[in-house]
């Protein structure tokens, strides 16, 4: 049973930069676009990355903007903290049924003052956005520049002390909201779900996550980021500042072990740009990259590489079989080094990032009938000539719920499949009878919710 | 306050305890959490009120484990509790320090 409705052009699944590219596209073109994010802010991986390669700009600088413009758009109602449930078709596309789940906290009413965090008593490890590397309160906004700047409570670990009710001004904490369904009808649907990464315990050989020093990537991209747990860049054992960091490529892509045969396209780039804030951040520091080969595959990406090559940075050709740790939790990486006819070497550093791939995130089929191809990624039947077009009329793909991709290439999807649902909705518009009506000079997308 | 305003703080003070009451073993377990991490900032503070210490030194201090120090103690400073002080004299781990407000 729905309590609301939504009348839309669009659906568009997942908030990270491709649904944010998507939706904004296509409503600025006035279409209404409904953006459903199951996280409790919009951003994605993105707004969690330090800076991005291979321009090095600040990644929060040009993600917030987006993410500001999504909520602030009056052709964009933005869900956030909400999941589709099922989708049916209808004649005139899809009635889709959407779980807004609870915060606890009148979203209307919360100006993210953040009081509420400040008294409530107990700290949680903040998994959702770093990795345990740091807390959060029971009551919390996800992250400083999360949107929209909600609280929201997870209600395990409460003890309803009601300190925050006391402390809220705008009264807005609401302890008896219970999760609330939507029924929102659009013509056109965009799957923007994203990826994950390898889990970085996936690899018994690279210590299956036991080891307090081997961290994944993503891990590095938020010590790395001034908004990061610690401000800096320290090894999560005892918070030494490392003088000593080597990544090991290809830590989850082109590993049958893992069953991914297919190349993660961006963990190469990745590694040489965190390699360069390293030498930054850590002037002292030695800095060396284990990889099997290097891809530099985009635009200006190759003069990147070269240039990290002459700041110092390390190369080593080699595939890494192991990593085990001393007795002061330094890593110890096993390494077939193949420039000095693969002779295996033992070599210790303070702190070892595993590059990891990029895995499917989320599977459609069940909800959106929406199949994968063999990796796990959208199935993009001709995906030469259509690459955001899937089986299903009316439902396009974009950014790396299709397939492993860079930030560049994700907006590009963006605008195909903004583009691509455009042209579906505007043919079959014009294939609809000829009803005469009262035609306003420019038609009225403003969304309609029916109580 | 007035009784209307009294009366709403009854209401609330009400809501919270059968809620309390409804959810009991959870709240039993968040109880037990939040206490434990009482104890361990108490610790923690007490090895603090010396000075500014590294990560290593309070772990040495408390008995606690390395990486369970640095989590508090990165914690404690997203809320204001501690401060950090820069380098120890061998430029490998930073000094931490109670805030103005809990040396208060
Ligand atoms: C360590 C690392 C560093 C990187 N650095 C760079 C870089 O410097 N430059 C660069 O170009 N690229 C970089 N990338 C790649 C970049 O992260 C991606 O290209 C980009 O973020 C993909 O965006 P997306 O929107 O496709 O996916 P995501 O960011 O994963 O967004 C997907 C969104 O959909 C939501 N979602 C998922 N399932 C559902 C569902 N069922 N319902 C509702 N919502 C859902 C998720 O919560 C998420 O918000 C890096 C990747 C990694 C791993
Ligand atoms: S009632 Fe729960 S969320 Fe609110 S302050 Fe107390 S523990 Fe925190």
């Amino acid at each position: 049973m729905s309590d609301n409705r939504l009348d839309v052009d669009t659906l568009v699944v997942g908030g990270g930069i491709a649904g944010m590219q998507a939706s904004l596209d296509l409503a600025d073109q006035g279409y209404q676009v409904a953006l459903v994010e199951r996280d409790p802010s919009i951003g994605g991986k993105m707004i969690g990355l330090s800076k991005v390669f291979p321009t090095l700009d600040c990644c929060s600088c040009i993600t917030t903007p987006k993410m500001a413009a999504v909520a602030h758009h009056d052709n964009i109602p933005l869900l956030t903290y909400s999941e589709v449930e099922s989708v049916a078709s209808n004649k005139n596309g899809f009635v889709a049924q959407v779980l807004r789940k609870p915060r606890y906290v009148q979203e209307e009413d919360c100006t993210g003052c953040r009081s509420c965090e400040l008294v409530c008593p107990i700290d949680l490890p903040d998994d959702e956005n770093e990795f345990g590397r740091t807390s959060h309160r029971v009551i919390y906004v996800p992250f400083t520049t999360a949107v929209p700047q909600t609280a929201l409570i997870d209600l395990d670990h409460c003890i309803y002390c009601g300190k925050c009710i006391k402390a809220c001004p705008p009264d807005a904490i609401d302890f008896t909201q219970q999760p609330e369904h939507l029924e929102i009808e659009a013509k056109t649907i965009v799957l923007a779900t994203g990826y994950e990464v390898t889990p970085y315990d996936a690899k018994k050989e690279y210590g299956a996550g036991k080891l307090g020093n081997v961290i994944d990537a993503l891990m590095m991209e938020r010590l790395l980021a001034p908004t990061g747990p610690y401000g800096r860049v320290l090894r999560p054992s005892d918070g030494k500042q490392p003088d000593s960091i080597a990544y090991v490529q290809c830590a989850g892509s082109r590993d049958l072990t893992l069953g991914v045969s297919y190349c993660s396209r961006v963990c190469c780039m990745y590694a040489i740009k965190q390699a360069m804030l390293l030498s930054g951040a850590l002037p002292m520091a030695d800095i060396t990259i284990y990889y099997m080969d290097i891809r530099t595959f985009g635009k200006g990406y190759e003069q990147f590489y070269q240039n990290a090559k002459t700041m110092g940075i390390e190369f080593v050709k080699g595939k890494v079989a192991r990593i085990t740790e001393d007795e002061n939790q330094n890593p110890v990486v096993r390494v077939e080094l193949i420039d000095e006819n693969s002779r295996v070497a033992e070599r210790t550093h303070d702190l070892v990032v595993l590059s990891v791939g990029m895995l499917p995130g989320w599977n459609p089929q069940a909800t959106f009938g929406v199949p994968v191809a063999e990796a796990g990624f959208i199935q993009i039947p001709d995906c030469n000539v259509s690459p955001t077009v899937t089986t299903q009329p009316g439902i396009y793909a974009t950014g790396t719920a299709a397939g492993p991709m860079d930030i560049v290439d994700t907006i590009m999807t963006a605008g195909a499949a903004a583009a691509e649902a455009a042209a579906y909705m505007q043919n079959h518009k014009e294939q609809e009878p000829a009803v005469p009506e009262a035609a306003p000079a420019m038609r009225d997308k403003r969304s309609t919710v029916h109580a | 306050m007035t009784a209307k305003e009294r009366d709403e703080a009854k209401k609330q003070t009400e809501m919270l305890a059968a809620l309390r009451k409804q959810h009991s073993d959870q709240v039993k377990q968040a109880q037990a959490l939040l206490k434990e991490q009482q104890n361990v900032r108490k610790t923690l503070r007490g090895a603090m009120k010396a000075g500014p210490r590294t990560v290593p030194q309070l772990a040495e201090a408390t008995g606690l484990p390395s990486a369970e120090v640095l989590w508090q103690v990165t914690a404690m400073k997203k809320y204001g509790l501690v401060i950090e002080e820069g380098l120890n004299e061998d430029y490998e781990y930073y000094l931490y320090a109670l805030s103005e407000e809990v040396k208060r």
